[in-house]
């Protein structure tokens, strides 16, 4: 670990715990569990790599964790949906069909497009495909948030918000790996380390704002729905 | 690649679609349709419905009455009038389809509607898509689908209509002493009506199945919407 990683992981770790601070404060842990859980898995994750990193900063481990993030990152846009269209049968029937038939396309590109090992020395061959299913997930959850009017807070808006540029982010710079090959590892994991900062930032930020109230006892004619 | 082109379109349809997003707004739609009382509403879009067609008839009317005059610039003028009515009328009533649509979903079931009929309307590209519709509404199960068909043929039939009518009058205005266009314009007309009574009718079973929703309920599915968001 050069020393702008380690610089930038301890200001990642920070960020995590003041992230996970201003969600307690505001009441937004159980908003979406999955994210919670992602936010803690991150956090113990990057600690282990750098409080012990004989131990956990390698190849192993790393894909271990990455598999963690990347299920936890699925099962955030799914409860997201979950949350959003529970409420409105036809739309959550709807709903349900998307994700599902997104998941099923999603595991058979990646189960039929990538090899069979998934290890550190091929990772730009699985992990983008897996990113992208997930943005396509969150894609899919806004485009029917908007089509069908749903109401979502401000949080769970900054949740997709956020989620969606990191994640192509992270494939713009796997991408830049298989192109430019291992020399630029460094510089590929600091950028990355560097748009995750920004994510728990943005995150934070949103967490600890006040959510505009519903403005009551306002009526609006339903020919105004656009 | 692949990936990364995915990526970015993914990424730029999820923020161009959440960046417009207004949360206040939707949830003041939400609150309409589950606070306003279902009566006035369907009052106020009756009154509306007939306002429309008079005024629609009136301009044909005064149309009809200039070209009988051999007053054509005059009739031209009028009949544009009247399309105009009909072109205000028409967005209106694909908005609130498209609305009726989106609030269909929120309920368990819809008041059953009759299949869609050829009979009530006189152009022939409408009456096809009735029958079409009166099909595929035979195909259907759940009066949820099916309420949704009969938006879906009202939108096309609106578009149908509106097309129409924006032909004739073109055609009026280039023959204004040829009556053929006249009459296609009166057929749109009454086939504007006929669709308009059948927008009414799905309005009235919308509304009727939202006050199925007793009081308790829907303020709790009311509370269930709001505390989604929180």
């Amino acid at each position: 670990m050069s020393e702008a990683q380690w610089f930038v992981a301890q200001l990642a770790k920070v960020s995590l715990l003041g992230l996970l601070v201003a969600m307690a404060m505001r009441g937004r842990l159980g908003l979406c569990w999955s994210l919670t859980l992602y936010v803690v898995a991150t956090l113990v994750g990057n600690s282990l790599a750098t409080f012990w990193p004989q131990r956990f900063f390698n190849y192993n481990f790393w894909v271990l964790k990455q598999g963690v993030y990347d299920s936890l990152k699925i099962a955030v846009a799914i409860e997201l949906a979950w949350r959003a269209f529970s409420a409105f049968p036809g739309a959550w029937r709807i709903a349900r069909v998307v994700i599902g038939v997104l998941l099923v396309a999603s595991t058979l590109a990646v189960v039929w497009f990538t090899p069979r090992r998934w290890t550190y020395a091929q990772v730009w061959e699985w992990q983008p495909a897996v990113v992208t299913a997930g943005v396509w997930l969150l894609t899919a959850v806004a485009l029917m948030v908007v089509l069908y009017q749903i109401p979502i807070g401000d949080w769970q808006r900054a949740i997709v918000l956020g989620f969606a540029p990191y994640m192509l982010a992270s494939v713009t710079l796997m991408n830049l790996l298989e192109r430019r090959g291992w020399q630029v590892k460094q510089q590929v994991a600091l950028l990355d380390s560097i748009a995750f900062v920004g994510l728990i930032l943005f995150w934070t930020h949103a967490a600890w704002r006040q959510e505009e109230p519903a403005r009551e006892g306002e009526l609006v004619p339903v020919r105004s729905v656009a | 690649m692949v990936e990364l082109v995915l990526s970015t379109v993914g990424c730029a349809a999820l923020c161009y679609t959440l960046g417009r997003y207004n949360r206040s707004l939707a949830l003041q739609r939400w609150e309409f349709v589950l606070n306003a009382p279902e009566q006035r509403a369907l009052d106020a879009l009756r009154r509306r419905v007939e306002l429309d067609s008079a005024l629609a008839h009136q301009a044909l009317d005064a149309a009809a009455r200039a070209r009988d005059e051999k007053r054509a610039p005059d009739a031209i003028t009028v009949l544009k009038v009247a399309l105009s009515v009909l072109e205000e009328a028409g967005a209106d009533r694909l908005t609130r389809l498209r609305a009726m649509g989106v609030y269909s979903r929120m309920v368990q079931a819809i008041r059953p509607l009759p299949p869609p009929s050829a009979v009530p309307f006189r152009g022939t590209r409408l009456k096809l898509s009735a029958r079409i519709a009166g099909l595929v509404h035979g195909l259907m199960v759940g009066t949820q689908e099916r309420f949704r068909l009969w938006l879906t043929m009202m939108r096309i039939g609106f578009g149908i209509v509106l097309h129409g009518g924006r032909r004739a009058a073109d055609a009026a205005t280039r023959q204004p002493e040829h009556p053929k266009a006249w009459v296609e314009f009166a057929d749109e007309l009454s086939d504007f009506e006929a669709l308009d009574a059948s927008h009414l009718a799905a309005f009235e079973a919308l509304a009727a199945s939202l006050a199925a929703v007793d009081r308790g309920g829907r303020q709790q599915l009311w509370e269930r919407i709001a505390g989604n968001t929180r």
